[in-house]
């Protein structure tokens, strides 16, 4: 049975690092073909109440909503190591 | 957008405030007692201050009351960012004032923005910046229309991220954006270190924001002392130099030094102000002038404290309010000699016409003591003030000095107000003046306070036939006739009973 993830991307409108973690994500995600997930992207421009709800400050910011604990990393997402770690995935080359 | 205006803002008129102007800057005030006197009006409007000081000097208090009284007293709805205690911390800590924050957050006065530690597992992967914090800010103000924002504290932003240079930037847009948004801030920050490395943590701050004021906590003889100093505020005059403050039960009081127009005198020799005892009004020509000092000064038991109940109830009688400073027993103590001199001060004070102001004397200072003075006797425009003692000052914790400078700047404000003092100094006169040297033995310590008062009075015990006579002599007035005669008197049911010219 895969596990099932459900993150959340916080972004601000279409800057460069938003972009880049968007990217980021969208990669990784594809080369995780064992674990389902379940992605939602954030404007914190459009929707400022959601990242008040959930006390975001960096952006972009990924928040892993389950499976529990409930994790975040901050970043462009650029280093994969860190977020294959961060998000408690181990990862598939080693 | 961050307006300058000239002259008294529409806006401003149509609260009904009037916000201090000088040199193109409007202030606001900040509701906190006695610091908007000390910045002369307030705070500048929609810029940034910076409030810095080390653990429990006072700087959450400050913030939390710079927001409370916005909302409940100048109609200005407030966003409070934290970065330290959680939201719910601080409504339950301040409810120790009697500030309501629940209630305020319900009525849309208030919100949170809450960045506080959460205890999520954050881990960081490239590049970032804080806009996410800047746009809760901004959606926060939209919400309740904020006039005003605290920030508290902001040092801890530096220990939650990695990317130092991220922080400054953020801190800058920060305050950018609410200077954009017409919003006034107080921020608060950590002080670490001496006076010499800057107001808080990270020198960035200070650079940023418009206005700097330090608290610090040093110990006193028995309790601890505040103190306040106005390090900065760009653009606007302030009174500059330490202030001290308290941190009472409903929020801060702060002790502005009193500024006194030395220019202004309304001395008047042709009013004045009686004793109701008819020999010692005559003896003065006529009773104490308006706007002069007059030191009563005696040992134990001459009847000081019995000249001036004389002086207060009289005054009342005329319809003139008075103000009674007690420093030598409790209030209560005090009224209850008066009534049984027939002097009912609870009903004068029940009335609003006599006003007590006992501070205590533990780590007094004369500019704490003063405010209350002014605050006294603009409250209810007394004409009358009474000081029970000047020495207790003394053998308190003030020095000569502070002494001697609390009286200066009292007489001066006395006399812009016209108002006639009447203190009572303890001197340690010996019993048994020789025959026909009555004032041989007086205590000279008064003289050293001469320049400053207008009058001296003393009391003396002489020593006859082995019974203690008591004898009264106007030693000076300032540009006023008097009489030199030396009076007997005596005390009774009734109070003094002033007699004729002492004759051995």
């Amino acid at each position: 049975m895969p596990q099932k993830y459900i993150l959340k991307l916080y972004v601000v409108g279409s800057s460069a690092a938003s972009e880049l973690a968007l990217r980021n994500l969208k990669e990784l995600i594809s080369q995780e073909s064992e674990t389902i997930f379940e992605l939602e992207v954030i404007d914190v421009t459009k929707h400022p109440q959601l990242a008040e709800d959930d006390k975001i400050m960096a952006i972009p910011t990924l928040i892993m909503k389950l499976p529990p604990p409930v994790r975040k990393i901050i970043g462009d997402l650029s280093d994969k190591e860190k977020v294959l770690l961060g998000l408690n995935l181990i990862p598939q080359n080693k | 957008m961050a307006t300058r205006i000239k002259g008294r803002s529409s806006k401003a008129k149509s609260t009904g405030k009037s916000p201090a102007v000088r040199s193109g800057v409007l202030k606001i005030p900040t509701g906190i007692k006695g610091f908007d006197e000390v910045l002369e009006g307030g705070i500048p409007k929609d810029r940034a201050l910076l409030v810095a000081g080390s653990t429990g000097t006072g700087k959450t208090v400050f913030a939390s009351e710079f927001i409370y009284r916005g909302i409940t007293e100048h109609n200005e709805n407030a966003v409070y960012i934290t970065f330290e205690e959680h939201p719910g911390d601080i409504i339950k800590n301040v409810k120790s004032f009697g500030w309501d924050f629940d209630m305020l957050i319900r009525k849309k006065k208030l919100v949170f923005v809450d960045a506080s530690p959460d205890n999520v597992i954050t881990k960081e992967s490239g590049e970032y910046d804080i806009s996410g914090l800047v746009e809760r800010i901004k959606h926060a103000v939209n919400q309740v229309k904020a006039k005003r924002a605290a920030i508290d504290a902001l040092s801890m932003l530096f220990s939650k991220f990695t990317n130092k240079d991220a922080i400054r930037e953020v801190i800058y847009n920060i305050c950018d954006e609410l200077k954009r948004l017409g919003v006034t801030t107080v921020i608060t920050a950590e002080k670490v270190g001496d006076r010499t490395n800057g107001p808080s943590r990270h020198g960035v701050e200070e650079y940023v924001v418009d206005g700097v004021v330090e608290l610090s906590l040093e110990p006193g003889q028995q309790q601890f002392t505040r103190k306040m100093f106005i390090k900065k505020l760009r653009g606007v005059g302030y009174r500059s130099g330490v202030v001290k403050f308290d941190v009472t039960n409903a929020g801060l009081e702060v002790f502005p030094k009193i500024e006194v127009n030395r220019m202004v005198s309304k001395t008047d020799f042709k009013n004045r102000e009686k004793f109701g005892l008819k020999g010692i009004d005559d003896a003065l020509g006529g009773g104490i002038p308006q706007g002069h000092m007059l030191l009563i000064s005696g040992n134990t038991g001459t009847g000081k404290t019995l000249f001036g109940m004389h002086f207060i109830a009289q005054g009342i009688k005329e319809g003139k309010r008075t103000v009674c400073i007690a420093l030598e027993e409790p209030i209560e103590q005090v009224k209850k000699t008066a009534i049984e001199f027939g002097f009912n001060f609870t009903k004068y004070e029940k009335e609003g016409k006599l006003v007590f102001v006992s501070p205590s004397l533990i780590d007094i200072s004369n500019d704490k003591l003063l405010y209350q003075i002014v605050n006294a006797v603009n409250k209810i425009g007394a004409k009358r003030v009474m000081i029970d003692s000047v020495s207790s000052l003394q053998s308190a914790t003030m020095s000569e000095e502070s002494v001697r400078q609390f009286l200066y700047q009292a007489a001066s404000f006395f006399k812009t107000k016209g108002i006639a003092c009447l203190m009572n100094y303890l001197s340690s006169t010996n019993f048994g003046a020789t025959r026909g040297q009555l004032l041989a033995s007086m205590d000279t310590n008064i003289m050293r306070l001469s320049s400053i008062v207008d009058g001296i009075i003393v009391l003396l015990y002489v020593e006859r036939a082995q019974r203690v006579k008591r004898i009264f002599n106007i030693l000076k007035m300032r540009g006023s006739w008097h009489s030199t005669d030396i009076f007997q008197y005596a005390i009774n049911k009734d109070g003094i009973d002033f007699g004729k010219r002492y004759e051995e």
